[in-house]
């Protein structure tokens, strides 16, 4: 395996940069079928290249290789790699990636850099959204000015900061088409299924697509929230390989709450939890495929954001991983004075009462218990579901659905939950220890189901972490 | 002086056969009695001398304890005013180093400032700037303007920035080359300084220690457990009990290698918080201090009265299920709106008021006998000792009567069953306290013995936080414990939960008998059933 990678590099992230938004505008160019028929427009067969190089047991076959783009359309590649993980063990995944690419690639393309459909037809690529927001200088977004009321707390700028998301990401304004071209260039079948986007919430997928085939898949936007797409093939073992990633819906008229109506927020974080069994990868690998009774899952890696661990706190040595974790992952801002019974507050202008959203997704098959040091968070949402601010109920389950503090937050597999950090000062703090605060003061956060902190069985901290900080005091420069 | 009996008779009479019946049979009453008198002589002696062989053991042990209890003072004392001295020592060291710091700081840019017109003349400032946070007189009323928005950027003492090299380890934060070397270099203190010390009006001394404990099925483990003084070395580890606005001190001296003590849910500054890559693991001994936040009525942003733990974050999967955690009650504050009746207590500042004879905490708590044979740092280094795969053989529901726990030596608090207020028994309601100490998803159902759902379970807080009505702006929340609408409060007969959360419990049992608490574990991957417990509650 070794001579094989010599260089096993983990993928860079994408960063900022000028070329970074690439926009296709749909008005400008080839005009679609209709929706049922543009997957078959001229240009779009699939082209056959050699096999790669694989396992012997797999079976030589066509896969697809790049292809014109179609404006308005988010091409997808199904293809396998390794992927290095916090120990530096390499293991077999795979993934929609944005580019084919193959087994023996040294950086596959296994997740797609964020895209964003818009409401003009458009598919845009860019790490951050709203488009044309001012970006957070590594994540933190900076305040309007001091608070007098409350020394050492801020007002807080409204709908002013963009926010980055992770690798996986699609975005789609609402009012928009989401178009996509998948190819699967493995040698067993696949398909791509977004869940719950449909009417009733029913999923909505392209069906089995053959190796070497492709497949189109064309809907409405949904209902603001946060999704999951995935590949359902004999779940959830494709999700463990890696074929997963998240779709959030937004109204770009009101891109600074979580749907209109609800909660309004500074920026927002979007944090996508994911368990490798690498015995399931292994199997898969190989040419098999997992019988899930014969060997169950027992997963050895736990990622926020495809990091773990040491990675995933930004402490690493690759100035460009922790830059990307500090955007994409760890939630950071100055304390500010905040009443959860009213996040929009509005008092002095252009600033608003509010904290930090975080999405939280488990695309993975493990149930995480997600704990926050330092401040409690107030959930708003489940699964898209507004939980109300009165009269709440205890379902069939045994959950409460009621607006809430947490402090630890349950999150089976496929939830997704919308919660509030308040960044607000730590309450059981001294005062003596608050006003004399001169440092920024970070907290953890991370997953209490404990067997999630290991990697490769030990290791701890090396699995689901994250933390979170509340920014120093500024100084005048 | 203990002679036997028989020596005190000639070998003839003993033999007595020469003699009349009647002599003989006197004789052998005589006889009979003497032994008889003997015998309790002897019985009263052996008693006396046991009597004061104990009260002598008793005396020694108690004199034993006492000097020890005087050793241990007099060590803590010596201990915490050397503390204190190195504490006042180090803090007029960086108060004097910051201030020349400072001052030369403040020198060099005035000699940057000047140079134009003052060559190569530097010049000291006496005043140090002050540390304080710069806030602008007026805040901002017109839109986000850029002219109020600070133009400092922000600090960051950490990462990305960081150009500390891999290998340094002296506490401080730094970037790491490896998992293994992140893992296994986490920030060690000997005796880090608690900031801004306060007089405490709660402390306790925590120590870690190790015993084989045996559990309520007979089954033996060796545990790692936190004790105090007092409590013995028991699981899981002493009650605390403090109550809002008051000064919490813990003093943590762990004999076992290097530990912290994050209290779960409490959320005072990094320092103690108790997590080594966010503050500092104690090599030594440290003073952990916080404040937990005073309720206020109606208020959903403010309180702290509620159901906590405390465990060790030192290579967590492995500590806190080899038992290093522990229950921590925070009690409210009373308000002159909602007093307390005699009995009583409340959950929380506004919230209602339960029976303190009858409050009760209970712990869902599994073993994985596999995790009990490793030690300390094991998986730190890199090697794979299995802490990902949890496989509990070993189920128990821990807890009990809070106001009638007796901590001591060996002891697992478990109940074999609890008492309940039944509703207009004369009572306030029983509540119940569930803390998860388990890393599997539990589900708590509450059962009729004949299995049908008793829905006499009132969800009253979650996490310490109550549960309120919050649609109001700006007035008040109120909880839905206290509502006068009944639909609502928060009724069921089952709860899931998971790893680490907590929920309050007000117990409605409509008649008095017998109630089941059963509580199931989870996978964690498939969600399947792995363990069921029940326990009996008696409401009456």
């Amino acid at each position: 395996m070794s001579e094989q990678f010599p260089s096993p590099a983990y993928p860079e992230p994408v960063l900022q940069g000028s070329g970074e938004e690439r926009v296709l505008n749909r008005a400008n160019v080839l005009k679609l079928g209709a929706a049922t028929g543009f997957g078959v427009a001229a240009g779009l067969a699939a082209r056959s290249t050699p096999a790669v190089a694989s396992s012997s047991i797999r079976a030589p076959r066509a896969v697809p290789a790049a292809v014109a783009p179609i404006p308005g359309v988010l091409d997808l590649y199904i293809n396998e790699g390794y992927t290095k993980m916090v120990d530096d063990s390499l293991v077999y995944q795979r993934g929609f990636g944005d580019r084919p690419s193959n087994l023996g690639d040294k950086n596959p393309s296994l997740r797609i850099v964020p895209k964003i459909f818009g409401r003009d037809g458009s598919v845009t690529e860019s790490r951050s959204y709203p488009l044309g927001a001012v970006k957070p200088v590594a994540g933190t977004p900076l305040p309007a000015g001091p608070d007098p009321a409350n020394p050492g707390q801020y007002f807080i700028r409204r709908n002013y900061w963009a926010s980055y998301f992770p690798q996986r990401t699609i975005i789609a304004e609402t009012g928009s088409k989401i178009r996509i071209r998948v190819f699967n260039r493995l040698a067993g079948t696949h398909e791509l299924t977004f869940a719950q986007t449909g009417h009733g919430r029913v999923d909505v997928g392209t069906g089995p697509i053959a190796p070497g085939a492709e497949a189109l898949l064309e809907f409405d936007a949904p209902y603001p929230g946060t999704y999951i797409y995935h590949d359902p093939t004999n779940a959830p073992v494709q999700r463990v390989l890696g074929l997963f990633g998240a779709l959030v819906v937004l109204d770009p008229e009101d891109a600074w709450r979580v749907s209109p109506g609800q909660a309004g927020f500074e920026r927002q974080w979007l944090w996508i939890t994911h368990a490798i069994c690498t015995t399931w990868t292994g199997i898969e690998a190989a040419g098999g495929t997992v019988d899930q009774d014969k060997d169950p899952a027992v997963p050895r890696y736990f990622m926020l954001n495809d990091r773990s661990g040491y990675e995933a706190l930004g402490h690493s040595l690759n100035k460009a991983t922790n830059l990307a974790a500090h955007e994409e992952s760890l939630v950071s801002g100055y304390p500010r004075q905040i009443d959860i019974r009213d996040f929009g507050e509005d008092l002095t202008l252009g600033t608003i009462r509010a904290g930090q959203m975080v999405r939280l997704v488990n695309a993975g098959i493990a149930y995480h218990q997600i704990h926050f040091h330092g401040n409690h968070l107030w959930t708003v949402r489940r699964n898209n579901v507004e939980w109300p601010r009165e009269f709440g109920k205890v379902d069939e389950d045994g959950h409460v659905a009621l607006q809430q503090w947490e402090d630890v937050v349950e999150l089976p597999p496929m939830d997704r939950k919308d919660c509030m950090i308040p960044m607000k000062r730590p309450p059981d703090a001294t005062d003596k220890v608050w006003y004399a605060r001169t440092e920024d003061w970070g907290y953890p956060m991370h997953c209490h189901a404990e067997m999630s902190q290991t990697a490769a069985g030990g290791l701890y901290p090396g699995g689901l972490v994250a933390h979170w900080e509340l920014k120093a005091p500024l100084t005048e420069s | 002086m203990n002679t036997p009996f028989w020596e005190s008779y000639s070998t003839t009479e003993l033999r007595g056969t020469s003699r009349s019946p009647a002599v003989s049979e006197k004789t052998k009453r005589e006889a009979k009695a003497k032994q008889d008198r003997e015998a309790k002589a002897k019985r009263e002696r052996e008693a006396k001398a046991k009597h004061e062989r104990e009260a002598k053991a008793k005396q020694d042990r108690e004199a034993k304890a006492k000097r020890e209890r005087e050793a241990k003072a007099k060590a803590k004392q010596d201990r915490e005013a050397k503390a204190k001295r190195e504490r006042e020592a180090k803090a007029k060291q960086e108060r004097e180093a910051k201030a020349k710091r400072e001052r030369e700081a403040k020198a060099k840019r005035d000699d940057k400032d000047r140079k134009p017109r003052h060559s190569g003349t530097p010049r000291s400032s006496a005043t140090p700037t002050p540390p304080t946070p710069t806030r602008s007189a007026t805040p901002s009323t017109s839109a986000p303007a850029t002219s109020t928005a600070p133009t400092a950027e922000p600090t960051r003492s950490t990462s990305p920035t960081s150009t500390r090299s891999p290998g340094d380890d002296d506490g401080q934060p730094r970037d790491y080359d490896s998992q293994a070397d992140f893992s296994s270099h986490q920030m060690q203190q000997g005796t880090p300084e608690t900031e801004h010390w306060q007089e405490p009006n709660y402390s306790v001394s925590l120590d870690v220690s190790n015993r084989d404990l045996r559990f309520p099925d007979g089954e033996e483990f060796r545990m790692w457990v936190f004790d105090s003084e007092e409590s013995g070395r028991g699981f899981p580890g002493p009650t605390l009990r403090p109550k809002e606005g008051e000064i919490f001190h813990a003093y943590v001296e762990p004999s076992m290698g290097p530990h912290t003590i994050h209290w779960h849910g409490m959320e005072p500054d990094p320092r103690n918080d108790g997590v080594g890559h966010t503050s500092f693991e104690i090599d030594d001994h440290y003073t952990y201090q916080w404040q937990a936040e005073p309720g206020r009525a109606g208020n959903p942003n403010y309180g702290a009265a509620g159901t906590y733990f405390y465990h060790c974050h030192v290579n967590t999967p492995l500590h806190a299920q080899m038992g290093l955690l522990g229950p921590l009650v925070v009690d409210p504050v009373v308000l002159a709106d909602f007093p307390v009746n005699a009995g009583n207590r409340r959950a929380f500042a506004d919230g209602p008021e339960y029976d303190i004879e009858t409050e009760s905490l209970i712990m869902p708590f599994s073993i994985d006998r596999r995790w009990h044979n490793l030690g300390h740092a094991a998986g730190l280094s890199g090697e794979d000792v299995g802490l990902n795969r949890f496989e509990p053989t070993h189920f128990y529901i821990t807890g009990g009567l809070l106001n009638s726990r007796r901590e001591r030596e060996g002891a697992v608090w478990a109940p074999t069953e609890l008492p309940v207020n039944v509703i207009g028994n004369g009572k306030a309601p029983t509540l119940m306290r569930v803390l998860d100490g388990n890393y599997l998803p539990n589900k708590l159902t509450f059962y009729h013995p004949d299995g049908s759902p008793a829905r006499i379970a009132e969800l009253i807080s979650h996490d310490g936080r109550p549960f309120r009505h919050s649609s109001s702006q700006y007035g008040v929340a109120i909880p839905t414990s206290m509502h006068e609408d009944p639909k609502a409060h928060l009724f069921t007969h089952m709860l899931s939960m998971g790893a680490a959360e907590r929920y309050d419990i007000l117990m409605h049992p409509p008649v008095s008998g017998i109630y089941i608490l059963r509580m199931e574990w989870n996978n964690w991957i498939t969600g399947v059933p792995v363990g069921r417990k029940e326990l009996r509650l008696v409401a009456s």
